[in-house]
């Protein structure tokens, strides 16, 4: 016997072996559904007795595992069923023909069989004969279960005829001796007459009416027959039988400790019986025993206390059974069916450190050279024993080496599809499940580089099975789970692969499905690249929305009825966790900054890089980016445009990354540093642009109450002159501009400015609004600067070196008296002195203009915009007042005023004062000039130092009112002419 | 190997085929998880906590040693080696575990990361060259 069948069990051993198989042509389906109808006939309570028969069909055969049927009966094809397809009387002697052929191949060992002829109607049909049975087709065969149940009842009847006439002790009478296939031949030419002889042909027969005992429902006879044989045996050293002896023991003491069978698949076979299964179960039970006054079986309540073995035994006697059959090396079939029977019955007993030594052992039993689709048999059974006695690991090992052996390359036609299942089926002795979610959180859990193992082979197995989407699933998988484990070279050659994988199928986000519907959760790369920190960007300033104050005041009012309190402002910080305090505008781009770095040791690129969001409509936009080999944190900007307004919820991000697209999730994702993922839309608003028609300044300016200038213009000018600044105002938006409020703020407040600096008039402007998109605006703002340059000591030193009587009154100063050398050095060359920005000549002034600005439905709901426009303005000296002395006019109520004016320009100034006529000065030049004044009494000229604003330079001009006591100068501004 | 299984250190000799070892270790927790699950609850402080032979393979023997914080040293050794009888293994698994104590007091060492210490690293070379 050389064809194991590894799902024997223990109670194997009391049923009756039937053959079911086809003859001629018979539709695979229809066959099954026939051979499923007779196999629900798996126990038969035969008639006028307590006994039942346990029947085991197979549809397949061994003849030569048949061969063993006098050494254990149930290995004996006892009945033979054969189903056939005949549509035509024509064909009926052939097919009957064929029945007899088919009976002939076990013919030495059955007691009956039967013919199921399905589709022949007609005379023959009408013949009644016991061993043919006739049906119209496979769909109208109601009789065919109570057909088995009378075939089985005949094999009982000659069961039962074979069992009295081997029982009864016919001790005058040669016992013809039975034996094992391979024994026959060692037999030949020994003494038959020695008492040795007799001995162990007694033993055996013992022994085969033990197993017939069985077989016939008389379990207590059995164990009484299976003693009597050991005894027997065990004196003649007859050790094969012995084993089989002690394993008949063991099979019946099993049956009767564990009516609920021992193989799993069994048990459930067992209560599809129903009724029967319950008077089954009440046979076992010793209590229903001794109730029931009338027992065929008068053995067994003398029997059982005595014959039974234990549950310590049963194993006791398996081991010593399993010993002596492994003295035989054509008994390894035997020996591994069991070491396997065993194993179940230690499963059932929870022992399950025996049931691996037995294992163990069945993993050496050497059978002849095993064909490729055996081993995968005998690897699987073992994987599933170990299964059953809790070995998880140990199950994956041997279901991973049956998958191996599935495409072993001695293989012609490698099974790509049952390895890839085979390996799935390792998994969880892995502890390896395909969903990522399970590695995302803290320690990797299991053997690291057994899974990267097995993962690599599955997704080889499935390419080679022609399932590129699966191999590039897997493989993700790989690279995402086991990212902390691969060495560098291994991460190359897994992205290398994945990337030629994605070539022909791109990862997607969608489960896979396999066949046995088992889903495939899809794999994102959070790891590729490591996202450390999700900041969502506030809109560049000029951009930002602004709520009216009115409407914030009113919002905070309905929030609470209280000014302050606790419990509020606890709940408020809460809030502040998941919610940012900027807004975002419908139609404008938004940011958000994602610190990422790559993990790999080569550059990463990752494409079409793009915000995952919910709640508002969102128009994502995509980006790409190549990351350098082990960066560190790298900052990514994300743009997308909200499209409708209210909360937005930025999720996650979605990737594409060597061909495979992921969606991760910020939730999924461990250590990400964030400031709140919820951010509102607000409508949308228009947009401003300004350009003016002033050169760009260099200069920005830092602006003390926090917001930025969008723009910086410079200009220059002359001290007192005015400049018209014109000012663009263009609507780049998609909402029509409908309010403008301008004001503006003088940032450099070091120096005294005297008079408007900044005027405009906002109504022409105005008028021009509504602005529709895309119209421009303009507003003009004049630029007018009266400054102080009376403290330029340099100036005033030039002025002295340059040998310009100076006379009367000394200009003071508080930097009179520090004269810097390097002063000198300098050449007085006018024109050059201004060009070159001496900046003690020039002094600077900023100032910003705010446009707050509204429009569009973002207007409706009280938001604006506020653009700056940045203004720096240089102003240089125009003339000076070198020196001023009073002169007595021909009035006494009259007096001249003196005045030295330089002109500091490289321009010819014109000078016109009061009554006076024009005085021109060109460049550099110094004159005097006289005003005539009235006087007025000092005392009663107003202590406001606003009159002076009339003063270019007032501070001189104080200077010279204290000195001169009573003195009033009044000069206009000069007026340049170039 | 600490109470989820998974390896925190890993030597062998020869490097090749480590693959091998991997999954000879892997398995046996399987039988260090039943001997671990078959001593009653009763017992578990009082164990010794020397496993023994785990199972013999035809080149290999494993042998286990838990420790009470249930941390799993494994050793497969050569069956062919007969040097190494019960005590030499004992104690080998002795001095494994005073190294891995010494381990644990490091106060920059996480437990449940992968020991990337020198002194066991050093320890471990020099027992598998005394046994070679």
């Amino acid at each position: 016997m050389s064809v194991p069948d590894y799902m024997q069990c223990a109670e194997d051993h009391q049923t009756l072996l039937v053959v079911v198989q086809p003859i001629g042509i018979v539709p695979e389906e229809s066959f099954f559904r026939i051979y499923k109808r007779i196999s629900a006939v798996s126990q038969v309570n035969v008639r006028d007795s307590q006994r039942v028969l346990y029947i085991r069909y197979r549809h397949h055969y061994p003849p030569e595992n048949n061969e063993w049927g006098d050494f254990q009966t149930h290995r004996k094809v006892v009945g033979l069923i054969t189903i056939t397809d005949c549509s035509s009387a024509k064909d009926w002697p052939q097919t009957f023909e064929k029945f007899h052929l088919q009976k002939e191949m076990y013919g030495s060992t059955l007691y009956d069989s039967r013919l199921f002829v399905f589709g022949l109607q007609g005379e023959i049909a009408e013949q009644p004969r016991t061993d043919v049975a006739f049906y119209p087709s496979y769909d109208e065969c109601e009789t065919v279960e109570k057909r088995i149940e009378d075939f089985i009842e005949s094999l009982f009847i000659v069961l039962e005829s074979k069992r009295l006439d081997r029982a009864t002790d016919k001790s005058g009478d040669k016992i013809p001796l039975l034996c094992v296939p391979f024994e026959k031949k060692d037999f030949v030419g020994l003494d038959t007459d020695s008492r040795h002889y007799k001995k162990r042909c007694q033993g055996r027969m013992r022994k085969h009416v033990g197993d017939l005992c069985l077989q016939a429902g008389m379990l207590q006879d059995s164990l009484v027959h299976y003693h009597m044989a050991v005894e027997l045996l065990r004196s003649v050293n007859d050790f094969l039988w012995l084993g089989a002896a002690l394993e008949g023991l063991c099979s019946a003491s099993v049956i009767y400790h564990y009516p609920g069978g021992t193989g799993g698949k069994a048990g459930t076979r067992r209560a599809q019986g129903g009724s029967l299964s319950a008077e089954a179960g009440n046979r076992h039970r010793p209590g229903a025993l001794t109730s029931n006054g009338i027992n065929a079986d008068t053995s067994a309540e003398i029997g059982r206390a005595k014959n039974c073995l234990s549950p310590e035994d049963i194993i006791d006697k398996y081991k010593e059974a399993i010993s002596y059959y492994s003295k035989y090396k054509n008994a390894g079939v035997i020996e591994l069916e069991a070491c396997v029977k065993a194993v179940r019955v230690l499963a059932i007993q929870k022992r399950s450190m025996e049931a691996s030594d037995f294992l163990q052992n069945a993993v050496y039993i050497n059978l002849r050279q095993l064909s490729e689709e055996e081993k995968i048999q005998r690897y699987s059974i073992l994987s599933e024993l170990y299964e059953r006695i809790g070995f998880h690991r140990k199950s994956a090992f041997f279901k991973r080496v049956a998958a191996m052996q599935c495409v072993a390359p001695s293989i012609p036609e490698p099974g790509w599809r049952a390895c890839y299942k085979l390996l799935l089926e390792t998994l969880p002795g892995y502890s390896l499940s395909l969903d990522p979610k399970d590695f995302s959180k803290g320690t990797h859990r299991g053997w690291a580089a057994v899974q990267m193992r097995l993962l690599h082979e599955l997704v080889y197995a499935s390419r080679r099975m022609g399932n590129p989407a699966l191999s590039v699933r897997h493989l993700s998988f790989l690279l995402q789970t086991m990212l902390d484990f691969l060495s560098d070279q291994e991460k190359k050659d897994v992205t290398q692969s994945l990337e030629s994988y994605t070539a022909k199928c791109p990862g997607t986000m969608e489960f896979i499905t396999l066949p046995d519907g088992l889903k495939l959760p899809p794999v994102p790369f959070t790891k590729l690249p490591i996202v450390r920190s999700v900041k969502l960007l506030n809109l560049p300033t000029s951009l930002r929305p602004h709520k009216m104050k009115s409407l914030l005041g009113q919002n905070m009012s309905t929030k609470s009825p209280f000014i302050y309190s606790p419990i509020i402002a606890h709940s408020r910080g809460e809030e502040r966790n998941k919610k940012i305090d900027f807004q975002w505008v419908q139609g404008d781009v938004c940011e958000v900054q994602l610190m990422v770095y790559n993990p790999m040791p080569f550059e990463l690129r990752v494409e079409n890089m793009g915000l995952l969001t919910a709640g508002v409509e969102f128009e994502s936009l995509p980006a790409a980016l190549s990351l350098p080999a082990e960066s560190g944190l790298y900052p990514v900007t994300l743009v997308g445009v909200p499209q409708t307004t209210g909360q937005i919820t930025i999720n996650g991000y979605h990737t594409s990354v060597f061909g495979v697209f992921s969606d991760c999730l910020l939730d999924n994702l461990p250590g990400v540093k964030t400031n709140g993922c919820t951010v509102e839309v607000i409508p949308a608003l228009p947009r401003l642009q300004i350009s003016t028609s002033l050169p760009r300044s260099a200069h920005t300016l830092q602006p003390s109450s926090g917001d930025e200038i969008s723009t910086n213009v410079s200009v220059q000018l002359y001290n007192g002159e005015t400049q018209q600044l014109i000012i663009k105002l263009e609507n780049i938006g998609a909402e029509p501009l409908e309010k403008l409020e301008v004001t503006a703020k003088t940032v450099n407040t070091k120096e005294k400015l005297y008079g408007d600096f900044l005027s405009w008039n906002l109504e022409d402007t105005l008028s021009q609004f509504p602005l529709k998109p895309g119209k421009i605006a303009t507003f003009t703002v004049n630029i007018k600067l009266k400054l102080d340059f009376s403290c330029q000591e340099n100036l005033l030193q030039d002025l002295n070196d340059d040998g310009i009587s100076v006379s009367g009154l000394p200009l003071s100063s508080p930097f009179r008296q520090v004269v810097k050398p390097r002063v000198e050095t300098k050449p007085m060359n006018p024109p050059e002195g201004s060009k070159a920005g001496d900046f003690s000549h020039v002094k600077t002034l900023e100032a910003i203009l705010n446009f707050k600005y509204s429009g569009g439905p973002g207007h409706v709901e009280g938001y604006y915009r506020n653009l700056s426009l940045g203004l720096h303005v240089e102003v240089e000296p125009s003339v000076f007042f070198t020196r001023v002395s009073t002169l007595p006019a021909t009035s006494t109520r009259q007096c001249h005023l003196l005045l030295d004016v330089f002109n500091s320009t490289e321009h010819e100034l014109t000078i016109s004062a009061k009554n006076n006529e024009d005085l021109i000065l060109h460049a550099g030049e110094c004159q005097r000039m006289a005003i005539q004044v009235d006087k007025f009494n000092f005392e009663s000229f107003p202590e406001s130092p606003a009159d002076g604003t009339q003063f270019a330079n007032a501070k001189q001009l104080e200077e010279e009112r204290q000195q001169a006591k009573a003195l009033a100068a009044s000069s206009h501004p000069p007026e340049e002419a170039r | 190997m600490p109470l989820n299984n998974y390896p925190l250190y890993i030597r062998s000799i020869p490097t090749e085929n480590e693959l091998k070892f991997h999954y000879t270790v892997h398995t046996s927790l399987d039988v260090v998880d039943e001997k671990i699950s078959a001593m009653g609850k009763a017992l578990v402080d009082q164990r010794e906590l020397y496993l023994g032979l785990l199972y013999p393979t035809e080149d290999y023997k494993v042998y286990g040693y838990v420790t009470n914080s249930k941390v799993k040293f494994v050793m497969v050794v050569d069956s062919s080696n007969t040097a190494l009888r019960d005590n030499e293994i004992r104690s080998m698994f002795r001095k494994l575990h005073n190294s891995y104590t010494d381990i644990m007091c490091n106060p920059f060492y996480n437990p449940g990361d992968r020991i990337h210490s020198r002194a066991f690293d050093n320890m471990v070379t020099s027992m598998m060259m005394q046994v070679c």
